[in-house]
């Protein structure tokens, strides 16, 4: 099983959804700027977020999954 | 069942008879030699970048003697979330731009009120409107202007709470619903307004604050952040406080220009803030926007809870972050939740900030959940009570990496509401109802995001060669009674009377640290506190009687109607004096003192212990004017073990009171960001003769955590009574509502819409 | 332009000079230093700084101290006989009829005035009496009930 890096941190996790919540808890700028190089937008995530449903870490988890470095 | 002497007996207040002769000094009362009076000039507008301030017209007023702005303070922003740093985000004064109409921008210090008060009028401010934004879901639009420059959309703080798989429980419910809701303001509105007299010390740069606050010590380090200064050099004092709610615990603009004041004149500076601006610029109730889903086995068993919530945080933080967090978390109480999401964010808007107020997320939350709960069991035909009773936790009941519940007495109290109504509410009038709401509530809490190094709370005791004690404990007693609950923890313990001890509390500079009275803390954490101090000087007293007896070790001491005695034979021991002087010449004249303290360690994220129950509202509405009468109410509570039955009804009557002004009303209307009914004259209290009549049951469980079992009792009971009595209201005539403050023209527009819709039916 | 106020409280007589629009309570609490009386509200909608003034329990924040000129007041403070509370007083402790006890001197005062024209008040009575009085902390109930009790040990 794959293990994910977050790109701004050194968290770790093997699944991108637990990734995902960690990155959107964060709010120093440097988690928020990548999430603006892949073309999404903090406040999109977090507003498509509170309606029902996993829509803001579903997007996110998805891109985490292509992009975060994999380590062992 | 536990034999003790005081604890569980009702016990008279220790501060009683300074309170009915007029004798308890409160902040609001005290005057220091050579004190200034000192006001605050606020924004009229809701947004906009300050051009200019000329303070030179003011500062030639005879009389005053000190005017500062912005500039005049050591800068930087503070706030009580100290471990993000960026979510302190207070000033002093506002230096670049004001944020809600009622941020200060200067502030006065005069020999009168009166004098202070001309001041502000010569203060010439040009300020630059901006544009402003008042709804959260205005706040969080791409071109929404923002409150704070480095918060994207506003959002101030978020939130996400996740267990199980809600999702796939979700698709395997036999039903599922969905409810909307949007929860309104309140005012805490305590009797004594805020109040501050700062005293700076020349010689050693020492600052001494009197203050009404919930906690010297969150106002200790709330001005050494501001001040720049260390905090061992403020001494905060707490005298008698009329009332906080939740709306005292942050660092205010009065304290902290009073200290500023005070450092530039030289003199002790007192700040009271007049009752419009206690409405319109002091701490209120998080108004929020919530969606919940449910999803129920047909038998009413809950299988997924699905909650959103939007917060209207205010121009600032404060505790607001806290409450986004909290209003998740009671949302889930007091039934077992296999799946659940949770996600919240807190908006920046242009208006007074909303914080903590009692119930900090509960009461908007619980409104919620207690109201959908009621309309999910009338569509599966299940009792209101049944359905509660089916999910309430058990003793152990875990949310997985959230919180775990010790002692649970949650289906006792349900058992005896459901005996009590059969007995009590069996025949109901024409258009009257009964509702349910079942609630819990933490013991306070373990989240540390004031970022305190010390124990949450200490207490020292030490006992006099004449065996009187005097007890040194930081905690607040704000009108709860705490000062009485501390007397008679360290009595029972001892063994002594009330009589025998004297309470010296609230000093930073004299006592040990103790996080404040919020979150219903101060029973359990500083009670713990002040047992286990009491503890110490009982086992040094022990210790001496013992070998004084010269008895098998194997033989317990007890302590208790001043004695010290073998308990399996209580005719063989001394006089608790005797034992003192003992203790005391016989070791060399050393003190005799004990020093305890309590932190919460492995009991979860969210509390040490919960307390909990069902309240039932009986009310009657009438058809013709939509007006609602609240007839009477029952409790069933479970707070462990119940330390003063006075103190703990008084409280829960007084939480009855606060929760039916958030159902019936209480609101504050706001236009453009201006509260429009600032004075009790249009902001409606529940006076004396709305006041139901009030039955409370005790069902007492015992916490291990707890000192002699107790929890917290009554900031709980704050939460079930406006959605019970909703429930009531439907129960009686029909109607449902999605929002709080049920005003009779609410009710009535909800009557008369039904009938139409009725009647509309009637003609196909 | 000061004008003479000459009026007995708690029994001492007192000559002061006082501004036209100055208040009673202002009188009572900054001249007097009788702080027991307290203001809270700053509409006259409260009844926390009520006080006795002839017999008749008054919200001191809504009289100017000159219409208290050749008259006496009754405050918080002069209830007590030295160390002996009133029995009302012994009441609201005894039924915890207070909390934080801002609007306690108020509330005692106008249950005095009660007490003093209507020595067995009903419920209802003594609720409507109490009406105007504003508490955030208690409830109201305990505080009805111990009017009630003060009523039955004055009556004793």
């Amino acid at each position: 099983m794959a293990n994910y890096r977050c790109p701004c941190c050194r968290k770790i996790s093997s699944d991108p959804h637990d990734l995902a919540r960690h990155f959107l808890g964060q709010t120093d700028s440097k988690h928020k700027d990548w999430l603006k190089t892949k073309g999404l937008s903090y406040a999109q995530l977090i507003t498509s977020q509170a309606e029902f449903g996993n829509k803001g870490y579903d997007t996110l988890a998805e891109v985490l999954k292509k992009e975060a470095p994999k380590v062992e | 069942m536990n034999e003790y002497s005081i604890i569980g007996k009702p016990t008279t207040n220790v501060d009683g008879v300074a309170k009915v002769t007029g004798e308890a000094v409160y902040t609001f009362d005290m005057t220091l030699p050579n004190m200034l009076y000192g006001k605050l000039l606020r924004s009229p507008h809701p947004h906009a970048r300050i051009v200019s301030i000329d303070t030179s017209e003011a500062e030639k007023l005879p009389g005053v003697k000190a005017v500062i702005t912005g500039k005049d303070t050591p800068g930087g922003k503070y706030g009580l979330w100290r471990r993000f740093r960026e979510l302190a985000d207070q000033e002093i004064l506002a230096t670049t731009k004001v944020r809600f109409i009622g941020d200060p921008v200067a502030a006065v210090a005069a020999t009168s009120e009166d004098i202070a008060e001309k001041a502000l009028d010569l203060i010439n401010v040009e300020y630059e409107p901006l544009p402003a934004v008042f709804e959260p879901l205005e706040a969080i639009k791409d071109d929404a202007p923002l409150v704070h420059d480095d918060f994207e959309n506003n959002i101030n703080a978020t939130r996400h709470i996740e267990w199980g798989n809600v999702d796939k429980a979700f698709k395997n419910a036999d039903y599922v619903r969905e409810d909307r809701f949007n929860l309104l303001s309140q005012h805490p509105a305590p009797m004594e307004v805020h109040s501050s007299i700062a005293s700076y010390e020349k010689g050693s740069g020492r600052l001494t604050v009197w203050s009404s606050t919930q906690s010297p010590y969150f106002l200790q380090l709330g001005l050494a952040d501001a001040l720049k200064m260390r905090e061992g050099n403020i001494r905060v004092i707490k005298p008698h406080v009329g009332g906080a709610f939740g709306g005292k615990n942050s660092t205010m603009p009065d304290s902290v220009n009073a200290a500023i004041l005070s450092m530039k004149t030289g003199r002790p500076v007192k700040i009271v803030f007049n009752r419009e601006e206690e409405f319109t610029a002091t701490e209120k109730r998080t108004a929020m926007h919530l969606a919940i889903k449910i999803g129920l086995k047909k038998d009413g068993t809950l299988l997924a809870k699905e909650v959103k919530i939007i917060t209207d945080g205010g121009a600032y933080t404060g505790l607001g972050a806290t409450t986004l967090y909290l209003a998740g978390t009671w949302i889930t109480f007091p039934y077992k939740t296999p799946n659940y999401r949770y996600d919240g964010f807190r908006t920046y808007t242009n208006k007074m900030w909303s914080s903590s107020v009692r119930g900090f997320g509960a009461v908007s939350a619980v409104y919620a959940a207690e109201t959908q709960i009621d309309r999910a069991a009338r569509d599966l035909g299940i009792d209101p009570i049944e359905i509660r009773r089916r999910n309430a936790m058990t003793t152990g009941y875990e949310a997985p990496g959230q919180y775990k519940v010790e002692s649970c007495g949650i289906l006792p109290c349900i058992d005896k509401m459901e005996q009590r109504v059969k007995e009590k509410w069996a025949n109901l009038d024409k258009d009257e109802g009964i509702g349910f709401a079942a609630f819990a509530y933490m013991s306070g809490g373990i989240f540390n995001w004031i970022d305190t190094p010390y124990a949450f709370s200490g207490a020292m005791v030490k006992v006099n060669i004449d065996g009187t004690v005097d007890l040194f404990t930081q905690a607040s007693d704000i009108g709860q009674g705490h000062n009485t609950v501390s007397v008679m923890i360290c009595a029972e313990e001892l063994g002594i009377g009330i009589e025998d001890i004297r309470l010296h509390p609230a000093d930073t500079a004299t006592t040990l640290t103790d996080l404040g009275a919020w979150g219903s803390r101060e029973t359990l954490m500083n009670g713990n506190a002040v047992k286990a101090a009491a503890a110490e000087v009982k086992k040094k007293l022990i210790e001496v009687a013992r070998m004084k007896l010269g008895e098998n070790i194997v033989y317990d001491l007890d302590a208790k109607d001043k004695r010290i005695y073998i308990a399996l034979r209580p005719e063989r021991g001394f006089s608790y004096y005797d034992i003192v002087k003992d203790a005391i010449k016989g070791n060399d004249g050393e003190p005799l003192i004990g020093i305890g303290h309590y932190t919460p360690h492995r009991k979860g994220m969210v509390s040490p212990a919960y307390a909990m129950g069902i309240m039932g509202v009986r009310a009657k509405v009438d058809r013709e004017t939509g007006q609602v009468e609240v007839k009477e109410v029952i409790v069933v509570h479970d707070c462990g073990q119940t330390i003063n039955p006075l103190g703990a009804r008084g409280q829960v009557e007084g939480s009855i009171q606060m929760g039916l002004g958030f159902g019936l009303c209480e609101d504050l209307p706001t236009e453009n960001g201006l509260i429009l009914n600032p004075s009790f004259v249009d902001y409606k209290l529940i006076r004396i003769r709305e006041m139901p009549q009030i039955e409370l049951f005790d069902v007492p469980t015992y916490d291990p955590e707890g000192p002699y079992g107790a929890k917290e009792s009554a900031e709980a009971t704050t939460a079930p009574t406006a959605p019970a009595l909703a429930n009531a209201i439907y129960n009686a005539v029909g109607v449902e509502f999605d929002s709080n403050v049920l005003r009779l023209e609410k009710v009535l527009k909800a009557l008369k819409e039904k009938e139409a819709k009725e009647k509309g039916k009637g003609r196909r | 332009m000061k004008k003479e106020l000459k009026f007995v409280v708690n029994g001492e007589s007192y000559d002061l000079w006082v501004e036209p629009n100055t208040l009673l309570v202002q009188v009572l609490r900054d001249e007097l230093g009788l702080k027991g009386t307290k203001w809270s509200c700053d509409s006259g909608s409260c009844c926390a700084c009520a006080v006795i003034l002839d017999g008749r329990v008054v919200k001191s924040c809504s009289i100017f101290a000159l219409q208290a000129n050749g008259k006496e007041v009754l405050t918080i403070e002069g209830l007590a006989n030295g160390p002996e509370l009133h029995p009302i007083q012994q009441a609201f402790i005894d039924n915890w009829a207070f909390q934080c006890g801002f609007c306690t001197s108020g509330q005692i005062m106008a249950a005095k005035a009660l007490l003093d024209e209507n020595p067995k008040p009903t419920r209802e009575e003594i609720q409507l009496a109490m009406d105007g009085h504003l508490c955030r902390c208690t409830g109201y109930n305990m505080i009805s009930e111990a009017i009630q009790d003060a009523a039955k040990r004055l009556q004793a």
